[in-house]
């Protein structure tokens, strides 16, 4: 009698639960989705109905005049594609065992200056060199400009990711590390074949946040990079973006020449452009947000 | 016990970075010192020495253009013949212009010339000791450029005592006023004036009337523009160009600096903005609206620039017509350092690059080649010696815009017939010492104001523009404006501004 | 300081490996960081370029000046710090909520569409927020007075009204951080064993019962980590969002200038090294000095969830 009254009670609040997550999930996805399809109609809108009429659900007067901007020399995108690929994929690769690594020896309680070393990294998410001495010591003592190691070594290591990886680390027991020790493994393949595979879901995080950083960013490569071949392709397009608004923005100083640009829709196909891969990696990053995936590994 | 060792780890850690910042200099001081005597002491030497090969390297900024690379080989030729050296253009784009143009001159990086303007904040540069001094290499090595350089360019080039650049030949001039549309009025009762307030505000609501589609002014988030033309019609002169606060009238026998909200008609003016701004001759939400474009793309019908701006959007867009009304009374030479050369601190071949400049500047062949790339190839000439682009794609003119000089510089296919007259008609209106004329060679040093000056065009930012569009109440608006004004510190720069005024005028006599 | 050495040496032997493992990052963080960290000293210099950053003069603290000669420091170190302290509270809360709805959720193709979905929002950069929001707001297009007039309501001119502008920058900039910033809590909430809800349901727990003991609790640590964390920036502006956003428009600075858009502003005209490391300093400053009181609070609670 009474284990069915709580039954009842428990089903009855699962279910009004159950009907408020998926009606402000579903809201949420519309107010994230909305724009997005707003963003890739207004790509396909010619510059002059978006002047006129504004953005819509659909596109305005179809064209694919920003795309053909975008993929004018087709070799160039490709290439900054592949750019993007590879800096996307070194760093991240390195990045995340760096930080796994890293944030392993700073959660151990048993290790004495964890804090200290905690706060070493921290300190630098507060001060740093400002861009001209970071510039100037970058290119001059090493040697990074021009170089596709200025894009992947200085984000390699983001204290923030080692922080938030930290408390996926603190969340393992230490018993683990503890009777792995007592097993007679070392350090490292402690590290390796025991926690590793029990980090799989703050990996999955951090190793997205990683390759989306790599991937988004233009401003390593605004500073370093000089050839044209070697542009990632945020900045590839970021360059051609800029193009548009530096001439309008001098254009009442400076006795240039101007030639206009359809920067609207060019500024919305620069984003389909740049996200649509992204978007397609992420369906394989979210198969490791599964309940329970610790289960088996305590167990065993 | 912790704490203490976390200190040290701190101490550790700075007093390393110290270190290391000392041992890599950050910044290479001492090398530049060293060269700059050594050109010095040889600076005087005249003659140039054209034995040895060398490759003059030049930084412009623009997004590099895809058919450089036939341009180069082609100036190359030429250049190798008459001064036994080639040019190497690298290229700062629009991208990262703002960032890495002034680190360009602190990375240490040997480079001989570079483009600079005072868009780039050319005088800020050279007061921080940028660029190289041309005290003797100018009329040394480009003893023709030199030569045609009017005196009051070669004041403009001079900061804080010394020539720090190479400002264009080219004349330009202080008209600013409307450029509109005539098409769009075809059929209507308008009179075709358009020379004062009360013609523009006939002319607005005329397109009010028959293209309500159309906003009739283009005003945008880089500004209102307006108080300009205001400020202009009442014959005033901005004491700088980037410092919009403080004014002066060239027609006083000894002008006084003035702030802006003490300037006369101010508020007349204002109570027609806001009369517009009900009327809806622009948007409610202007200064959030970053479409610069919207004259050039049918939008908007009246846009206020200059004449050379008029001449672009008549040759970009001839299915449109547009017009020009110049409202600045008073015609001067615009500063030539709008456009000009500098030689950096680093350069390895100061003799050689302005050797190059004079060239440039005085030869039409080499001119040519550098400026408009290839005859035939990336640049076709008409019977009248126009020139226009075979393809915009591949090759425009050069970014070096300071190269421009008067009597070498063509005419673009497309240019509006009143362009030319209008140019003529300037110049002939210009009277040596008299007016905006006199002052042209005055350049006001912002140094040591330099942190009031930032203030001061935050508050006029702030609380100016939204005045001149009509949007806060003016009584209370303006009030609050002055107080801002004063605390920021703007009667510190008048009073520096003055000053310098003075002591220009004085140096005159 | 000698038992220091000893105490160090000691515990280096006891722990090569860790020390070994800990090498690369401390050397990357000290080479790619630390060093160039010495250019600070140009905030207190009067830089010049031939003289560079440490030939040039000393000036004190002329470089600041800038900031505080007219009143506006204080005015836009509290709206920096208002604006922070508001994001953070929205944006961690609502990526909290949409995290434990996301798992509760027992659909697993609902479940992966609208998560991926709600991770669009990132990808759009503040470029296009800003053009999005001009076409919201502004007075005779926007959609939001398009709406009014055809409800037969007054048309709202936004940008005459500086008072909306932080609940509009907050709400975007939840909407952008969203997704983003749930994918870090519902990793946490995977990362929980399965056998403690098993165990929770077994004894009569309710879903609300379960989130309250269980999930909450669980995802604590990564809950206090992710508000120290933000905390360490409070100072910070996101520039791109404000910029963006609210671009030249004076009439709305007093609302929503923050430090970073104010330096970005003043010296626009004369690229000042010296005054941007200054106003970087004092941001990095303060920071610290939050950031230890915090950190200390923190640690009197409870010492494992400190950040150091």
């Amino acid at each position: 009698m009474k284990e069915s009254k709580t039954k009842i009670k428990g089903s009855k609040s699962t279910k009004a639960f159950n009907v408020i997550c998926y009606t402000v999930v579903s809201i949420a996805a519309m107010v994230c989705l909305l724009p997005f399809i707003i963003l890739v109609s207004g790509s396909f809108s010619s510059e002059q109905a978006i002047r006129f009429e504004g953005y819509g659900l659909l596109p305005k007067e179809f064209t694919t005049a920003a795309y053909e901007l975008i993929f004018k020399v087709p070799q160039t995108v490709i290439k900054a594609y592949g750019i993007s690929i590879f800096i996307t994929a070194v760093g991240t690769i390195f990045g995340l065992i760096l930080i796994a690594m890293t944030a392993y020896v700073i959660s151990r309680k048993d290790f004495k200056y964890r804090n200290v070393f905690s706060f070493f990294f921290y300190f630098t998410t507060l001060f740093n060199g400002g861009m001209v001495c970071t510039y100037i010591f970058y290119i001059q003592y090493l040697h990074l400009k021009d170089s596709l190691w200025a894009l992947i070594l200085p984000g390699m290591f983001n204290v923030f990711y080692l922080l938030i990886m930290r408390t996926f680390v603190s969340a393992i027991p230490t018993a683990l590390i503890e009777s792995a020790k007592i097993d007679g493994a070392g350090e490292f393949r402690t590290f390796f074949s025991v926690i590793l595979p029990l980090l799989k879901s703050g990996m999955a995080t951090i190793g997205m946040f990683l390759a989306l950083g790599y991937w988004n960013d233009w401003y390593n490569a605004m500073l370093y990079i000089n050839s044209e071949d070697k542009y990632p392709l945020q900045y590839m397009l970021y360059s051609l973006l800029q193009k548009a608004q530096a001439l309008a923005n001098i254009a009442g100083q400076a006795s240039i020449p101007v030639a206009d640009l359809p920067s609207n829709s060019l500024k919305m196909a620069m984003a389909v452009v740049a996200t649509g891969p992204i978007i397609l990696v992420y369906p394989f990053v979210q198969k490791y947000f599964v309940k329970g995936i610790t289960i088996g590994s305590v167990k065993g | 016990m912790k704490k203490n060792f976390l200190k040290k780890v701190l101490g550790v850690a700075l007093s390393m970075t110290l270190v290391a910042g000392t041992l890599t200099g950050c910044g290479s001081g001492q090398e530049t010192k060293e060269t700059q005597e050594k050109t010095e002491t040889e600076g005087g030497a005249g003659a140039l020495d054209t034995s040895e090969e060398v490759e003059l390297v030049m930084y412009v900024v623009s997004d590099r253009p895809a058919g450089q690379d036939a341009v180069d080989e082609n100036l190359n030729k030429l250049l190798k013949e008459k001064l036994n050296c080639t040019l190497k253009i690298n290229w700062i784009g629009w991208a990262e212009y703002s960032n890495k143009y002034p680190l360009l001159y602190s990375s240490g990086e040997a480079f001989d010339m570079a483009y600079s303007a005072t868009w780039l904040n050319f005088a800020s540069l050279a007061n921080k000791g940028a660029f190289k001094s041309l005290d003797e290499l100018w009329p040394a090595y480009a003893p023709k450029n030199f030569e045609k350089a009017t005196d009051a360019a070669k004041m403009q080039a001079t900061i804080d005592g010394h020539y720090y650049c190479v400002p264009t030949l080219l004349s330009t001039y202080n008209n600013y006023g409307l450029i509109y549309r005539t098409d769009i009025m075809e059929g209507t009762d308008w009179d075709g004036k358009m020379e004062t307030f009360e013609d523009v505000e006939k002319y607005c609501d005329i397109v009010k009337a028959t293209h309500p589609e159309m906003e009739p002014l283009d005003i945008s988030a880089s500004g209102p523009e307006w108080q300009n033309v205001f400020m202009f019609d009442q014959g005033m002169s901005y004491v700088t160009k980037g410092l919009n606060s403080l004014l002066y009238d060239p027609a006083e026998e000894k002008p006084q600096v003035k702030a802006v909200y003490d300037v006369e008609g101010l508020k007349g003016f204002l109570e027609m903005m806001t009369r517009w701004n009900e009327k809806g001759y622009f948007s409610k939400s202007a200064l959030s609206d970053t479409d610069s474009g919207k004259t050039a793309n049918g939008k908007a019908a009246i846009k206020i620039h200059n004449i050379d701006s008029y001449r672009d959007i008549s040759a970009q867009h001839p299915e449109y017509k547009f017009a020009f009304s110049n409202f600045v009374k008073d015609i001067a030479h615009l500063p030539y350092t709008q456009d000009c050369m500098v030689i950096s601190n680093t350069s390895k071949n100061p003799e050689r690059a302005l050797a190059f400049w004079d060239l440039v500047t005085s030869d039409q062949e080499v001119y040519n080649a550098f400026f408009y790339g290839i005859e035939g190839t990336s640049y076709e000439l008409n019977d009248k010696g126009q020139f226009s682009i075979t393809d915009p794609d591949l090759y425009t003119t050069s970014a070096m815009w300071a190269a421009r000089t008067d009597g070498l510089n063509l005419e673009q296919v497309g240019t509006p017939d009143d362009y030319q007259t209008s140019i003529d008609q300037y110049e002939s209106q210009i009277v040596d010492g008299k007016g905006n004329e006199k002052y042209t060679g005055f350049v006001f040093d912002t140094t040591a104001v330099e942190t009031e000056v930032a203030t001061c065009n935050n508050i006029y930012q702030q609380y100016f523009y939204p005045l001149v569009l009509g949007y806060t109440d003016i009584d209370s608006g303006l009030e609050e404006f002055e107080k801002q004004m004063k605390v920021a510190g703007i009667e510190k720069i008048q009073e520096e501004a003055q000053r310098q005024l003075d002591e220009y005028i004085a140096g005159l006599e | 300081m000698g038992t220091h050495v000893k105490n160090i040496t000691q515990e280096v032997k006891k722990n090569k490996a860790l020390f070994v493992m800990l090498a690369p990052a401390v050397v990357i963080v000290l080479i790619f960081m630390y060093l160039p960290m010495s250019g600070l000293v140009v905030a207190f210099k009067n830089y010049r370029y031939d003289l560079g950053v440490f030939g040039s003069e000393w000036n004190g603290l002329a470089n600041f000046a800038y900031m505080f000669n007219s009143g506006t420091g204080w005015l836009i170190t509290r709206n920096t710090i208002l604006y922070n302290v508001l994001n953070l509270i929205t944006s961690q809360l609502i990526s909290i909520v949409i995290a434990i709805f996301i798992t509760e959720i027992n659909k697993k193709h609902f479940q992966k569409v609208t998560q991926s979905i709600i991770f669009l929002p990132y990808f759009i950069s503040w470029v296009i927020v800003g053009v999005f929001v001009y076409n919201i707001f502004n007075y005779e297009t926007g959609m939001l007075n398009t709406l009014l007039t055809s409800l037969g309501l007054e048309k709202i001119n936004a940008y005459s009204k500086p008072g909306l502008w932080p609940f509009i920058i907050c709400a975007f900039n939840s909407w952008k951080w969203c997704g983003y910033n749930s994918v870090i809590y519902i990793a946490a909430i995977t990362g929980v064993d399965a056998e403690i809800y098993e165990a929770a349901s077994i004894d009569g727990a309710n879903i609300f019962q379960r989130i309250r003991y269980i999930t909450v609790p669980c995802i604590k640590p990564t809950i206090i980590t992710m508000l120290l964390l933000q905390v360490g920036r409070i100072l910070r502006g996101d520039f791109e969002m404000f910029y963006q956003i609210v671009g030249n428009n004076g009439q709305l600075f007093n609302a929503t200038d923050v430090i970073d858009t104010y330096v970005f502003r003043s010296l626009l005209q004369n690229s000042n090294i010296g005054m941007t490391a200054a106003a970087s300093l004092y941001q990095s400053v303060l920071c610290l000095i939050i950031i230890l009181i915090v950190n200390r609070v923190v640690k009197k609670i409870d010492e494992d969830y400190a950040l150091f």
